[in-house]
């Protein structure tokens, strides 16, 4: 039974590794992707990436998942064709990369019995790969040209060969650098020098030298390749006794055996004692850029991977912890007449550190559940490369603020409501190659998410460089689609125009291609957003681009509420949707076609009774005056009129069972702390309500 | 293993736990709400707890009560009355609350008074068709506990039996509750 159970535990855990790997993996591709572009080659990512690879080859022949283990090995033998310089990081490489890639997530998914069977031909793609490595001819060799000792040729290996090719070939300068280090020490030594060589060059190989080594004295060789200037090299090293020098271009037609490069040749067999440590250090410098031979099955990180659910259930222990408390300190206070002062005095300093350490468990797991948004943004990234193709655009992506965090949960569900939006921005935002010439735009599109903490909140801004939304052809098309009446459309401000694109039923694939805007599940996007008790604005201008903004608390799990009664019953508002709370005489309401408003500071604001809308019996006589919540979602404003303000909390929101999983109007309940619930409200459902409602054509008067 | 399987051959012995595969003995906890007695399967009910404050749910379906507080856990509360169509009793000295299991969720059942558990083998189980074609989907049989099935129970008899049940605290007659179907919403609702 345990078995069971620990093969379970073990089979999550390879789940859950993998995972991360393949967004690593996804995540150095994009890397290597962007380079590509740049023209920049780096090794380092390549590398990485092979690493990676590899790690999930070896992981998934240990557990047993046999597909995703064949397509690691392809993808591995690729890598290694790359690393090598066998084949040339080209853009079609980088699609069969992505391919691969997107092949894993899908395996993934397979193996966590999710979605379907994963119908990835592996056979096929492996003759892809195949076929790119033939199509890769022989090169001439650039290293004939240098003043590199044959022999010493002979000892590189074909990576190594490789990364002296390239770097010869971006005209890097490569050095040849000599430094004697201490036997007793030489791993640390070694391991120190070349941190600080790597800060400022590429170790290409280093090998011990049978020069100037005896006694407990060991002489190191390294071959660097850098931009730098040697003097700089020299700074960086800060080792006046090593000697440091410059392999030079032969003189053509010269024959290459210079003395200094010489000393480089392997150490004859019959050499001496300095013999054995040799291998030992060639053996140190290969692990470097080959794979690590054996799998280590400890985990990458420190870090801990906790079922947010166990998080879910701290919190709420959390919770309880905090009604204790408040029990605790009223039965301190009551004691306070009724024992010793001394006494007393005591129960109260204890008090008054459990509730300090209890805050500070609150906020610790609060944290342990925020997440950076970058998590989000890499999968973005992904998609982003991946319909710009799909549309043939050139479309460049800049992420700022990937390092705001937002609650795990938050980020989870923001996943869709972003795919929908880059889709859009690309699909329809941004103009095809001819058309930004036409329009004296950059050729290559720029989309830009940024990400900041304002307050307890967290705004993300998606923007796009493309045509915009014409507010004409929203028009035309809710007229058509039956949402507006065309008196209505006629009336409503381009502002307003822009947001009915979040109107359920506007978004439709034929009004979306006919409107060649946005529109594709805006509707959903901004659900989902409200869900979270966000908000999401749209601003465009046509021919500029357009932009997105959603704002979103940080966390789900502790806000700030405002409590009002409505006829006896208590009831809760998040406070970041409230705008302000009044109090006015009930004469001041006034109503237009039979619905009730209030002017307030020249402006009209729609009323709504909740006591009313929710069906609550009166308990007691109407208030003469009157208290109204005026909360705002996005640009819709509207009044709650309440009997009571019983004022601010911190409260912890848990859903309602699933037995009360619809209630319309409610997205939670909150426990006060004296085993009391209150129903806390969902602003955006409420105005969703009151002010669209269920008719058609719509009401457009909280639209402003 | 085998020594409780010896044991269960003596219905008096109070130890056994009502697992089905026992012998056909099944345990359940009788309640009464109203004049009626009902019961549910010991196996799916978690707790009986007094009755904390309840908080009215607006728009919730007509059988919901409200939601209370479980230790932090916000709980559903149904009542068995407004299912039934009776008028709500006012909360006394011995109105409890049962928490049933029901599988995907822990929803609370308001009943009147708590009885006893009974232990119930297969012939002192019938099935709710002797009731006609119009019992509810939720009833999934009626419990005569120390009575072997005769065929000839009438009409008489059980009619006398529930009055017997509304003042006596053993009841004669158990109206066996399907904890499932007791709590399934309706599409209509």
């Amino acid at each position: 039974m345990s078995q069971g159970k620990e093969g379970d535990k073990a089979r999550e855990e390879f789940l859950a590794e993998a995972q991360e790997l393949i967004e690593t993996l996804s995540r150095d591709l994009l890397m290597l992707d962007e380079g590509q572009r740049r023209g920049q080659r780096s090794a380092e990512t390549l590398n990485d990436l092979f690493r990676g690879v590899h790690t999930l080859k070896g992981l998934s022949g240990m557990f047993g998942f046999e597909r995703l283990g064949r397509l690691s090995h392809v993808l591995e033998d690729l890598m290694e064709n790359l690393r090598l310089g066998r084949i040339d990081l080209t853009q079609q490489v980088l699609d069969v990369l992505f391919e691969g890639v997107e092949g894993f997530s899908r395996l993934l998914g397979e193996a966590k019995a999710v979605g379907e069977p994963a119908n990835v031909d592996i056979d096929g793609f492996a003759e892809s790969v195949r076929a790119l490595a033939r199509a890769k001819a022989t090169a001439h060799d650039v290293l004939d040209q240098y003043e590199l000792d044959p022999s010493m040729l002979g000892v590189l290996t074909e990576y190594e060969e490789h990364r002296l090719r390239t770097n010869f070939e971006e005209g890097l300068s490569v050095f040849r650098l000599r430094v004697r280090l201490a036997l007793d020490v030489i791993d640390t030594a070694l391991e120190q020098l070349k941190e600080r060589v790597k800060s400022i060059a590429e170790i290409i190989t280093y090998l011990p030298s049978m020069e100037g080594g005896g006694g407990d004295v060991i002489e190191i060789e390294m071959l660097l390749a850098t931009r730098k200037a040697e003097s700089e090299l020299r700074a960086a090293l800060n080792r006046p006794d090593a000697s440091l020098s410059l392999v030079l271009r032969r003189a053509s037609g010269a024959e290459g055996s210079d003395a200094r490069v010489k000393s480089l040749a392997p150490p004859s067999a019959a050499s001496n004692s300095l013999a054995a440590p040799a291998p030992r250090a060639a053996a140190l410098q290969r692990s470097a850029p080959e794979p690590p031979s054996e799998l280590s099955l400890r985990s990458l990180t420190s870090a801990v991977r906790v079922d947010i659910r166990k998080l879910d259930n701290l919190m709420n222990v959390v919770g309880e912890l905090g009604t204790v408390r408040a029990t605790l300190s009223r039965l301190v206070d009551k004691l306070r007449s009724s024992v010793d002062q001394t006494l007393w005095n005591e129960a109260h300093r204890v008090q008054r550190a459990f509730g300090r350490h209890l805050s500070e468990v609150q906020e610790g797991v609060l944290d342990i559940r925020m997440v950076p948004l970058a998590q989000l943004f890499d999968k973005v990234a992904v998609i982003v490369r991946q319909v710009a193709r799909e549309q043939k655009k050139e479309v460049r992506l800049l992420i700022t603020g990937g390092d705001t965090e937002v609650d795990k949960l938050i980020a989870e569900e923001l996943a869709d409501p972003m795919m929908h939006m880059v889709r859009n921005a690309i699909d329809h935002g941004v103009e095809s190659a001819t058309g930004r010439a036409g329009a004296g735009k950059p050729a290559v599109a720029t989309l830009a998410i940024s990400a900041y903490q304002k307050g307890n909140h967290v705004v993300i801004e998606l923007s796009d460089d493309g045509r915009g939304i014409d507010s004409a052809m929203i028009r035309e098309a809710a007229v058509r689609k039956g949402l507006l009446t065309e008196h209505a459309a006629s009336d409503l401000s381009r502002d307003e125009l822009l947001h009915v694109v979040f109107l359920p039923g506007f978004s439709t694939a034929t009004t979306v291609t006919d409107l060649s805007g946005r529109g594709i599940g805006m509707d959903v996007v901004k659900t989902n957003i409200t869900r979270l008790g966000g908000s999401v604005d749209l601003t465009s201008e046509v021919g500029v681009g357009t932009k997105v903004t959603i704002t979103l608390p940080i966390t789900l799990a502790i806000i700030s509420a405002l409590l009002f009664e409505v006829r006896g019953r208590l009831l809760a508002i998040p406070l970041a949707v409230v705008q302000e709370a009044l109090r006015l005489p009930a004469s001041a309401v006034r109503t237009v076609e039979g619905r009730e408003v209030l002017t307030l500071r020249g402006t009209t604001l729609p009323l709504c009774r909740l006591g009313d809308i929710f069906g609550f019996t009166a308990t007691t006589q109407e208030h003469r005056d009157l208290f109204v919540v005026v909360v705002s979602v996005g640009n819709k404003r509207l009044g709650l009129c309440v009997d009571r303000l019983s004022g601010q909390q911190d409260i912890v929101i848990k859903g309602l069972g699933r037995s009360l999983s619809q209630i319309r109007g409610v997205s939670g309940a909150t426990d006060l702390g004296d085993q009391r619930l209150v129903l806390v409200l969902d602003a955006a459902a409420i105005i969703e309500e009151v002010l669209i409602g269920r008719s058609t054509p719509l009401s457009l008067g909280g639209l402003q | 293993m085998s020594g409780d399987r010896m044991l269960s051959a003596s219905p008096a012995t109070p130890r056994l736990s009502g697992r089905v595969e026992e012998a056909g003995i099944r345990e359940f906890l009788a309640f009464m709400v109203g004049s009626e007695c009902y019961a549910l399967p010991l196996s799916c009910v978690r707790e009986i707890m007094r009755v904390p404050p309840i908080a009215e749910v607006p728009r919730a379906p007509a059988e919901v009560l409200g939601i209370v507080s479980v230790r932090g856990q916000v709980t559903t509360l149904f009542d068995l009355r407004k299912k039934l169509d009776l008028p709500c009793a006012a909360i006394g000295q011995r109105t409890r609350v049962l928490l049933i299991d029901q599988g995907d969720e822990v929803l609370g059942l308001l009943c009147d008074r708590v009885l006893q558990v009974y232990r119930l083998s297969e012939d002192e189980v019938e099935l709710a068709s002797v009731l006609g074609g119009e019992t509810s989907s939720y009833v999934m049989g009626i419990g005569r506990p120390g009575q072997r099935k005769t065929q000839g129970a009438g009409a008489a008899r059980v009619a006398s039996a529930r009055a017997a049940a509304a003042q006596q605290s053993a009841a004669e007659i158990l109206i066996l509750l399907d904890p499932i179907a007791l709590f399934k919403r309706h599409a209509h609702e």
